[in-house]
């Protein structure tokens, strides 16, 4: 009786938890932010005005956000979105357009995508359009044939905006952004992207027709500020159905960010990147930790989560390889340290192997040539070694050119966490000047 | 000590089977199967998991899947000669063959994802669909926006659906020059000694006791862990010898207890086997044969590389000693070496001393035809009409890989060759003509 | 890559379709010019026949030689194949389930004789083992898709659309037609298979016995053989490989590598991730020279044919193989080369075929052809030996001559029934001594031969005397095989001879009955016996000589005796039957000779004519205005003629007007202007023209290029001067 009164509770703080979790994965993998994003108020009160004008008063615009990566440009935007959507009168007269460079590789392509986004295909059918421009134009004169007299206002979203700048002379953009100067039809041609340099991408017509508003997200956390978006972001919203446990949660979150060993780690993380994508991925890895044994973020999980995430992979992949590869590799250390990081061939690397093994080889016997190439060609296949150019066919393998893709520091780590790595081939990496 | 996986999502058993079946790889399982979170939820767009070869990637991803009945499709890149091909396969993996009808032929990045919303949102599915891209180091090699595009493809489809990528490559090897979406990245490491001999008695000869066959792996590992640590091959390898292992016992000269007998008996065998078997020159078929005839006669089996001999017609021969002089000694010392009498060189400038890298170490040059045929009429010994079948000798010999035609192959005036040979093969065919190349090598003077 | 034409040259053939649908043309080639169409018709007909009979013979034995490799291959597929659904449940097999069993053919550097053989392997499989076979060329698979593409097509017989090819027809690709369009992967090909071996299952126990070999499998392997394995792209390759591992637990895959250097290219391309899912078997197949003796041996050194080479030709065919190709294809091609210019040069020829025939062919001679024959130099020597009436007769009777004619033929023959058998005879007796006096192979014995009269050489002479000193044992065991050869020859005189030889066999073996004589005989032949371990030709003279010796001094042992009897026999049958066919009055009939066109045909030398008829014009032309003394050249040439032989005096660079000028000053010579006219040596359009039509044409044959070095330079390709 007790017994199953007890697995009921269990049970409830599985459902709970998987609430919580289920939640916090939407934010963390799914972009969909609880609050707005934090110290860019600014740059939310700028993007919101200007699409508000397109949206009510019908203002054409055009505006860039940029900001490297995960620094939360779709993110602000989307959340932007949703808040004008939120307005009655903007929510069903708005227009969305989302383009992305990865996908529309050309402006045919995209003006299909164009078309079908705004479900004009059937009024399309099959006509046949001169230009470009002419099309376009008829897109958005045949939304004007609706309910309304004047053209509903449509924003144009174009998710790596760099990618439609390499589009032949540029034409989707020239044509969006004439669109948005002329007043023909209220549009906001919004460019998200991570290049700075974004507008020497555009030839000068297309920039002369751009109004050259820039929002940038070069994000100006302090680290306390960052702590409360951690908190912020770990915390479960007022709703949550179980207020109890959404309390003693909310509760140990900020317990967690005062305490001293994730501070640091947060700190450490911090000082690498302040941006919201690779803070997600340390918290997702933390939360993915919370079991029903153990039903709140650790410190631990987080000190563990931050070691996953700043693995030199590098370092993982050489403590994997053989002795026999771990020695070639040692004998290109030294030949870059003998020519000056001048490309080698695997005849050389292997002169200098056998060397070594000629001075002292106890641990290592002595491998014949084949092998020794099968070692070579696997440690090319790992992407270790890169031949200088690609054409393997032409000449001998044994006389291709190659270079080292690791520095002498990784090495020596490396082989210092290397298992029952025996000592005279440590001595070996040690010694300047085989 | 394994530790439990556990994991709300999933019943007890379900994961009871899962980890009989991942064995040594329980670390790794939990932290993806935690990160993969319930079925329900949300997963992160993209997963990388990378891993030395037969580092158990594949299998505990496929695992997972299988065990937890998660909706998934697997796909090997390298089998993708094209993208269209690949976004076919996705598809049919998720929605079935006639799903794939909707994919136009050649289709691009964009025709996939918009095909993937129409079906998705006909079918939505309250699990995490996963997309598993094996040997992902080959999309680099597919257009620009594939690798990008499957990154974020949850964002692009905007569908609960997560895309781990399996590779032996780490992930900075992928980042394109512009950065793209980063996935979490997940390690693999390779199994440690301990749990190579863990996994390996797993698989023991049904007629034999387990604790033989783990006595025999173990004497395995002493001899091959140094040079190969791939799972695959070692289990290979003791499916190989393990039979002579048992010998003794099959003649009843030796207990089972006794390893130290049956390892005297195994070892030189296992030394052998490191070259002709690790560089797979004898099948293994063969190798076996060979290892039942030992007793009577005691023939050393030839590898593949033993039989290096190759016949060539006489002047074949000629052209490609030319040809291996032409490209290892520098062009000025041919006088030298081709003149009957050539005056005066001295012996000070002639062996330029700053060219200490001997050719042989920085491999062959390119030569044109001309001088390739000046030296083949000087070491030819009685004279050779410049028929039409020795010119076209020479190109035979290109096809055959023995000379390598530098430049364009249509190059018709002035072509320039290298030979591809190694210095032990042209001696070889020197040896046949008793022509004793040596002698006329810069690098051996 | 390089298996452009080019390449493709070495062990390029004449276009071999001289029969089939060229056969009118090829008639008129030989009836023209001669006047009587009917011998020409005829003698066209004899030679096709002959050719026809020549060419099967080839082709069976070509199979025979194949047939020991290829079997041991075909074994080798059936165990994998039958292994593939046993490997369950043994425990070998299933460590090594993720093998590709693999066959690396290795078969020589000539090329061309390949494809016969892949020919030959694809059916054999096809017939005794899986119906799914392909074989796949380098040059038609540079992408892994086309290679992809190849292999499904040709297993499955529907066309596999790569995507490129057909973004045309995309729009198509809905339509039910072409439902038989695969996708080009292998999950493809093994749905495909699976439905086969159901269908195959279903058929095969009706035709077990009759189309597929005695065991059919359940599960028929797909083999895939590589035909020429260096050319592939190492890339292209080990992809694939990679695929077919995937695959090969639900499809019992195969390959066989063509490979035409060393198996060790293998290694060469494929790294050790990929090498180490094959399960590599080598099998070698027999070495050209091997292959080529047996040609020689059953071609030529039978009397099965009438028509037969001279010393000079075979000699020609024989080092175009060994120096240039080792392709036995070119040489049975310069074969039938020799076979067809024998039968249109030399009118004769019709007496060229079976014995009857060639009688009542002597038989309706014309007048005309009687004096062919008597025109012939050896039958003016066999005249000349003849007494007085009968030289007369046959001079001027022409029946006679007919029959003296079918009498020769008759000659001949016989000679050549004998010939044969003894050439063998001695090649076996003399193959094994120390140092081959007379050569390893039968052909080089042969050749010489028909150079001389064999006895009187050298060689021949220090092989009789290591005869001489052989023991007992081993002569015995030596003429017992000279008898083996005499055995099957007909005429009467071998049977003699084989007669005789079984005599003396048997009489040595009598010698063990009755050795109950002394001692001392023994240990006579004991220091023969001591010879035979193969000493150096030093020690043998050495020991030849004490011998003598010993021999002056004792008398001889009744071994001695014998054996000096028997060789003198042999010699005998040396010196009757192995004369040089020239000696044969009307050998011209069957025999060969001009070893020159042959060459020229078979081993030309396009550079060296071009030479010739840029520097002797008349050499070509035969215009007597250019007939000049060598080195020198007539102004009245052709414009490239002067042009050439002018470049010939300039360096690497030629600078273009002063070329012209020269080229003005010769050609006005040849105008016959006289010298100090002022236009004399003047360029005028004319000659512009000219010259730079002769330099484009120098430039088109390949002497002379244009160069960015030096501004109006031309840079020359040739070297020397003149």
């Amino acid at each position: 009786m007790s017994k199953r009164k007890s697995r009921e509770t269990h049970m409830l703080l599985g459902e709970c938890l998987s609430q919580a979790q289920k939640i916090l994965r939407r934010r963390f993998c799914h972009q969909d932010v609880p609050a707005m994003p934090a110290g860019l108020d600014s740059q939310h009160k700028h993007l919101l005005e200007l699409l508000r004008r397109t949206a009510v008063h019908g203002e054409s615009n055009s505006v860039l956000i940029v900001g490297p990566r995960g620094s939360g440009k779709t993110m602000l935007l989307s959340y932007v979105l949703r808040e004008l959507l939120e307005e009655k009168d903007v929510n069903k007269n708005v227009l969305q357009v989302h383009l992305n460079g990865l996908l529309q590789t050309d402006d045919r392509i995209a003006l299909k995508e164009i078309t079908r986004q705004l479900n004009l295909e059937n009024v399309v059918g099959d006509k046949v359009f001169g230009s470009f421009a002419e099309n376009l134009a008829f897109l958005l004169e045949a939304l004007k044939k609706g309910n309304r007299s004047s053209s509903r206002p449509v924003f144009f979203i174009l998710d790596e905006f760099d990618l439609f700048a390499h589009h032949k002379n540029q034409t989707l953009l020239y044509n969006l952004l004439d669109v948005s100067q002329s007043a023909q039809a209220p549009v906001a041609v919004v460019g998200l992207t991570c290049r700075l340099d974004v507008l020497e991408l555009l030839e000068k017509r297309v920039k002369s027709r751009f109004s050259h508003r820039q929002i940038h997200l070069l994000s100006a956390l302090t680290f306390r500020q960052y702590l409360e978006v951690v908190c912020t972001q770990l915390s479960l919203p007022s709703d949550f159905p179980d207020s109890r446990f959404s309390e003693e949660w909310n509760n140990s979150v900020r317990k967690l960010t005062e305490d001293k060993s994730v501070e640091d780690v947060l700190q450490k993380h911090f000082n690498i990147s302040k941006d919201f994508r690779s803070l997600h991925v340390l918290l997702l890895l933390a939360l993915s930790r919370v079991t029903t044994s153990s039903p709140a973020i650790q410190p631990t999980d987080l000190v563990e989560a931050r070691r996953l995430c700043a693995a030199d992979y590098k370092a993982n992949i050489l403590h994997g390889l053989s002795i026999l590869e771990l020695c070639l590799i040692i004998a290109m250390k030294h030949l870059n340290e003998i020519y000056e990081g001048e490309p080698f061939n695997f005849q050389m690397v292997y002169n200098e192997f056998k060397k070594f093994i000629s001075r002292k080889s106890r641990s290592i016997h002595n491998f014949e040539k084949p092998v020794v190439m099968k070692a070579f060609e696997h440690l090319q296949q790992l992407e270790l070694v890169k031949p200088m150019e690609a054409s393997t066919t032409k000449i001998q393998r044994e006389y291709q050119l190659m270079k080292l893709l690791l520095d002498h520091s990784q090495i020596m780590e490396s082989l210092q966490r290397y298992p029952q790595c025996p000592t005279d081939v440590k001595q070996w990496a040690a010694s300047a000047f085989a | 000590m394994p530790l439990q996986l556990q994991h709300e999502g999933y019943s007890e058993e379900k994961l009871g089977l899962l980890a009989e079946k991942i064995t040594c790889r329980e670390t790794q399982a939990s932290t993806l199967l935690a990160l993969l979170g319930e079925p329900d939820h949300y997963t992160y767009p993209s997963i990388f998991i990378y891993g030395h070869h037969a580092s158990g990637k594949s299998h505990v991803t496929e695992c997972i899947m299988k065990e937890l009945e998660l909706p998934h499709v697997t796909v090997s890149c390298v089998e993708c000669v094209s993208a269209g091909l690949l976004f076919e396969q996705v598809v049919m993996g998720l929605y079935g063959s006639e799903a794939t009808a909707l994919l136009p032929r050649s289709s691009s990045i964009l025709d996939f994802v918009r095909v993937y919303k129409q079906l998705s949102s006909q079918e939505p599915s309250y699990q995490t669909r996963y997309i598993i891209l094996d040997r992902a180091q080959l999309l680099r090699d597919m257009e620009a926006n594939l690798l990008p595009g499957f990154l974020r493809l949850q964002e692009l489809v905007d569908d609960n659906v997560t895309v781990i990528f399996l590779s032996e490559i780490v992930w900075d090897k992928f980042r394109p020059s512009t950065g793209c979406f980063e996935p979490v990245v997940l390690h693999f490491p390779d199994y440690n000694k301990g749990e190579l001999h863990q996994i390996l008695t797993l698989d023991s000869h049904p007629s034999y006791s387990p604790e033989l066959y783990s006595s025999f792996i173990n004497i395995m590992l002493g001899v091959f862990y140094s040079v190969c640590r791939d799972l695959r091959e070692l289990r290979h390898l003791a499916a190989l010898n393990f039979s002579k292992f048992c010998e003794p016992l099959e003649r009843g000269e030796v207990k089972e207890t006794d390893t130290h007998k049956l390892w005297k008996n195994i070892e030189p065998h296992l030394k052998k086997a490191m070259q002709t078997v690790y560089l797979r020159e004898v099948s293994s078929v063969q190798w076996e044969e060979q290892q039942q005839k030992e007793e009577k006669e005691a023939g050393a089996l030839k590898g593949l590389s033993a039989y290096a001999h190759v016949e060539l017609p006489y002047y074949s021969k000629f052209l490609l000693i030319a040809a291996y002089l032409a490209s290892y000694n520098p062009a000025r010392t041919d006088r030298r070496f081709f003149l009957k009498h050539h005056g005066k060189l001295k012996k000070t400038n002639f062996m330029k001393k700053h060219e200490k890298t001997s050719n042989h170490l920085l491999g062959p040059k390119p030569f044109p035809l001309d001088r390739l045929l000046a030296i083949f009429y000087s070491v030819v010994d009685n004279r050779v009409a410049p028929t039409a079948s020795v010119f076209s000798q020479i190109s035979s010999l290109v096809t055959l890989q023995l000379l390598t035609q530098v430049g364009h192959d249509d190059q018709l005036d002035a072509p320039k060759y290298k030979c591809a040979v190694s210095l032990d093969f042209i001696q070889a065919i020197a040896r046949t003509l008793s022509f004793d190349i040596v002698r006329y090598l810069y690098d051996f003077l | 890559m390089a298996t452009s034409s080019v390449s493709k040259g070495c062990f390029v053939f004449k276009p071999s379709s001289k029969k089939r649908k060229r056969v009118p043309r090829v008639e008129d080639y030989f009836t023209e010019g001669n006047d009587d169409a009917k011998s020409a018709k005829l003698r066209f007909n004899i030679c096709q026949e002959l050719w026809e009979k020549i060419k099967s013979d080839t082709e069976t034995l070509q199979e025979e030689l194949n047939k020991k490799t290829l079997d041991s291959l075909l074994e080798l597929i059936r165990k994998c194949a039958s292994g593939f659904q046993l490997k369950a449940n043994d425990w070998a097999g299933l460590m090594r389930a993720s093998e590709i069993p693999t066959a690396a053919l290795v078969l020589g550097v000539n090329v061309p004789d390949h494809d016969v053989t892949f020919q030959g392997l694809s059916e054999l499989l096809q017939q005794s083992v899986t119906p799914f076979v392909v074989s796949v060329q380098a040059k038609e698979c540079t992408a892994l898709k086309h290679l992809m593409q190849k292999v499904l097509e040709r297993i499955m017989g529907v066309d596999v659309p790569l995507n490129e090819e057909d973004e045309g027809q995309s729009g198509s690709c809905s339509v039910p037609g072409n439902r038989k369009r695969a996708r080009c992967s292998l999950s493809s090909l093994c749905e495909w298979y699976q439905m086969a071996v159901k269908k195959f299952a279903a058929r095969s126990p009706g035709k077990k016995c009759s189309s597929l070999g005695k065991d059919v499998l359940p599960y028929p392997p797909v083999v895939i053989i590589f035909k020429d394995l260096e050319a592939f792209s190492p890339r292209v390759l080990q992809d694939f490989i990679l695929i077919c591992s995937r695959y090969i637990q639900q499809l019992p895959l195969m390959f066989i590598f063509g490979i035409a250097t060393s198996p060790s290219t293998i290694q060469h391309m494929l790294p050790h991730s990929v090498s180490s899912l094959l399960c590599i078997e080598l099998f070698q197949s027999l070495s050209c020279t091997q292959h080529l003796a047996t040609v020689i041996d059953q071609l030529v050194l039978t009397p099965k044919f009438p028509f037969k080479l001279t010393g000079k030709v075979l000699q020609v065919l024989v080092s175009i193989f060994l120096y240039h190709d080792f392709s036995v294809r070119n040489f049975i091609k310069g074969l039938q080369l020799a076979l067809v210019e024998h039968f249109h040069s030399q009118p004769l020829s019709v007496l060229c075929c079976c014995k009857k025939e060639a009688v009542d062919h002597a038989q309706q001679f014309i007048h005309q052809d009687v004096e062919r024959v008597r025109q012939l130099p050896s039958f003016m020597r066999y005249v000349e030996n003849q007494d007085a009436e009968e030289q007369v007769k046959l001079l001027t009777n022409d029946d006679h001559v007919k029959e003296v004619c079918q009498k020769l033929i008759k000659n001949l023959r016989k000679y050549h029934k004998n010939y044969h058998p003894v050439l063998r005879c001695l090649h076996s007796l003399t193959s094994s001594l120390p140092k081959y006096p007379l050569g390893k192979q039968v052909r080089e014995l042969h050749i010489s031969c028909l150079e001389k009269n064999i006895w009187e050489t050298e060689e021949y002479n220090t092989a009789m005397q290591l005869l001489r000193m052989l023991a007992k044992d081993e002569l015995v065991a030596a003429l017992q095989n000279c008898a083996d050869l005499l055995r099957p020859a007909k005429s009467e005189k071998m049977k003699e001879a084989l007669q005789q030889l079984e005599d003396y066999i048997t009489k040595f073996d009598k010698l063990d009955q009755l050795s109950s004589e002394d001692l001392m005989e023994e240990e006579v032949t004991s220091p023969g016996k001591d010879l035979q371990k193969k000493t150096d030709l030093f020690q043998l003279q050495k020991t030849l000589l004490e011998m003598r010796e010993s021999r002056r001094s004792k008398k001889m042992t009744p071994f001695e005796v014998l054996r000096n009897q028997v060789l003198d026999i042999v010699d005998q049958l040396v010196r009757t039957y192995l004369i040089p066919p020239e000696t044969q009055p009307m050998n011209e009939v069957c025999y060969y000779s001009s070893s020159g066109v042959l060459r020229r045909h078979l081993n030309a030398t396009p550079r060296t004519s071009i030479q010739t008829a840029l520097s002797h014009p008349y050499y070509y032309l035969q215009h007597e205005g250019l007939q000049t003394d060598t080195g020198s050249i007539s102004n009245t040439a052709p414009d490239i003629c002067v042009v050439y032989k002018l470049h010939l005096e300039c360096g690497r660079l030629i600078n273009l007007f002063d070329w012209l000028e020269a080229y003005c000053t010769v050609v006005s010579a040849a105008e016959g202007k006289d010298p100090d006219s002022p236009d004399y040596g003047k360029v005028d359009e004319l000659k512009h023209a000219r010259f730079i039509q002769a330099v484009s044409e120098l430039e088109f044959v390949g002497f002379v290029k244009s160069t960015k070095q030096k501004t109006d330079h031309v840079a020359r390709l040739t070297w020397g001067g003149c």
